[in-house]
C-alpha cells in the first residue's frame, strides 16, 4: 500500500472517530428519553386515563373559602377567601376546590398538603360520603407526626365543609385503596364529618356494632354473670 | 401502665437532622418515663424494647389484656415549635353510644374517651408547666393507635426531630418522663372503670 493511500485510509478512520463521538452522546439522549417516555408508573398511566375537567372559564366566579396553614408558634389553620370559577355540580367542585388547596397559597411555607400530591377522583355517593381519592405522594411526602398529619387531613376536611355542603362526611382513599394511616399516625380507615356545625376539631364516624355473635340465652347469661362480678 | 415507644424496625418514623429518627429517640423516652413511673409506684410494660416494631393490633393487645391499664404512646413530630409537647386524644365520635357486652376491637377505645381525656388534661398541665410553648389543654387527633385501646390512652407528642442539635431533643427526656409520671399519678384517683369494660378480656377481636 502507497503513502498516500495510508494517508487517504487514515483520514478516513480519523473522520469516523470524531463523527461517532459527536453522535453516540446525541443518540444515548434520543434513547433515554424514548425510556423516559415508556417508563410509566401504574399511577402516570391513570392519571392520564381520567377524564379531563373541563374548563372553568364559562363559570360565574364565586367566593371560595380555602383553609390554609397559619403563621406562629402554633400549628393551626387560617381561612382564605379567594375567587374561583367553581361548577354547580358538587362533585366537580369540589374537584375544583381540592385541586386549588393542593396548588397551595401564595406562601409556600402555608401550605398544608405536600406539592406533588394529586388528586386522582373525587365522587359522591347517594349518602353524602364524598370519597377523596389521592395519590402516593399525599401519604409518602407528608411530614410524619401527629401535628402536621392532622393539619394535612383538617385542611380538606374544613376547606369541603366551607364550600360544599352536599358532602357530609369524608373518606380519604391513596391511589384508590384504604390506607391505615396518612403517614403513621393519623388514622384513614375512618370517614372523617363534614358539618358547619362541628367547627372545632375532627370528629370520626363509626359503623354501628356489629351483633353479638352469642345466640340469646348465652348473651343474657353473659350479662348476668357481668353484672354479678361488677357488684 | 403500658408505654408505647412508637415505630421501629423498618418504619424509623420522622427523620431529622443530624440523622435522628424518632424511633430510635423514642427509647430514651420510654426507659426514662419508665424509671418515673415506677418511681412513682406504678407496674409498666412497654411495647418494645428494642428496634421492632409490633402492629398497632400487636401493641392495643399489651393493654386490652390487663384489667385497670393506662396506655401511654409516645411520639417525635416532623414539625413543631421545638421544645414544646402535646397530648392527643381520640376525637369525640358520632358513634352509637350504646355499646353493651364485649366492645367491637375497631371501638375499642370509645367507651374510654372521657376518661382519656381526664388523663391527658392531666399530663399536658404538667407538660405545659416545664415546656413553654406547649398547649394549656389536652388535643384531639384520630390517631390510628389510640382507636384500638380498651383503657385511658393518649399519645404524647414531643417537637421535634428538626432540631439543629440533637442535644436539644435530648434535653427534653427528664422534663417529659417525670410530667408524665406526675400526670398519671394525678389521674389514678378518678380512674374508675366504664360499665362497658367487659372483666377479664374486653375487646372482641
Amino acid at each position: 500500500m502507497s503513502v498516500q493511500w495510508r494517508v487517504w485510509l487514515g483520514g478516513v478512520l480519523l473522520a469516523a472517530v470524531i463523527a461517532a463521538a459527536l453522535y453516540f452522546p446525541a443518540l444515548r439522549r434520543q434513547v433515554n428519553k424514548a425510556k423516559d417516555l415508556t417508563e410509566k408508573t401504574a399511577e402516570q398511566a391513570r392519571r392520564e386515563l381520567l377524564p379531563v375537567a373541563p374548563p372553568t372559564t364559562g363559570e360565574p366566579k364565586v367566593k371560595v373559602k380555602m383553609l390554609w396553614g397559619s403563621r406562629g408558634e402554633q400549628a393551626g389553620l387560617n381561612p382564605v377567601i379567594i375567587e374561583l370559577p367553581l361548577s354547580n355540580d358538587p362533585a366537580l367542585r369540589a374537584k375544583q376546590i381540592l385541586n386549588t388547596l393542593l396548588a397551595g397559597p401564595v406562601d409556600a411555607e402555608l401550605r398544608t398538603l405536600p406539592p406533588d400530591a394529586a388528586l386522582l377522583a373525587f365522587y359522591i355517593l347517594p349518602d353524602g360520603t364524598g370519597v377523596a381519592d389521592f395519590s402516593d405522594e399525599l401519604r409518602t411526602s407528608t411530614p410524619s407526626g401527629i401535628q402536621s398529619e392532622q393539619l394535612a387531613v383538617e385542611s380538606i376536611v374544613r376547606t369541603l365543609e366551607a364550600n360544599v355542603p352536599q358532602v357530609l362526611r369524608l373518606k380519604i382513599l391513596i391511589h384508590g385503596q384504604e390506607v391505615d394511616t396518612l403517614a403513621g399516625h393519623v388514622d384513614l380507615t375512618q370517614s372523617f364529618s363534614v358539618s358547619a356545625k362541628d367547627a372545632t376539631g375532627i370528629k370520626l364516624e363509626y359503623p354501628s356494632p356489629p351483633p353479638s355473635i352469642l345466640p340469646a340465652p348465652l348473651e343474657k347469661a353473659v350479662e348476668k354473670v357481668r353484672g354479678v362480678t361488677r357488684r | 401502665m403500658v408505654l408505647d415507644p412508637a415505630h421501629g424496625g423498618t418504619d424509623q418514623g420522622a427523620h431529622g437532622t443530624e440523622g435522628i429518627t424518632e424511633s430510635d429517640e423514642l427509647l430514651q423516652f420510654a426507659a426514662a418515663t419508665k424509671k418515673a413511673l415506677e418511681a412513682q409506684g406504678f407496674q409498666v410494660i412497654q411495647t418494645r424494647e428494642a428496634n421492632d416494631n409490633p402492629s398497632f393490633d400487636d401493641r392495643s393487645a399489651r393493654a386490652n389484656a390487663q384489667r385497670g391499664a393506662v396506655f401511654i404512646t409516645l411520639h417525635i413530630a416532623s414539625t413543631g415549635l421545638a421544645g414544646t409537647a402535646r397530648v392527643y386524644v381520640q376525637p369525640d365520635a358520632s358513634a352509637p353510644a350504646n355499646i353493651t357486652g364485649l366492645i367491637p376491637w375497631d371501638q375499642a377505645q370509645l367507651p374510654f374517651l372521657s376518661l382519656s381525656r381526664k388523663l391527658g388534661d392531666q399530663v399536658q398541665q404538667e407538660l405545659a408547666r416545664r415546656f413553654k410553648g406547649s398547649p394549656e389543654t389536652v388535643q384531639t387527633a384520630p390517631v390510628r393507635q389510640l382507636r384500638t385501646t380498651a383503657a385511658p390512652a393518649i399519645a404524647v407528642e414531643v417537637s421535634s426531630v428538626s432540631v439543629q442539635n440533637r442535644a436539644e431533643l435530648e434535653n427534653m427526656v427528664p422534663g417529659v418522663a417525670d410530667a408524665i409520671a406526675r400526670g398519671v399519678a394525678a389521674f389514678r384517683p378518678s380512674y374508675v372503670l366504664p360499665s362497658a369494660s367487659v372483666p377479664g378480656g374486653s375487646v372482641q377481636p
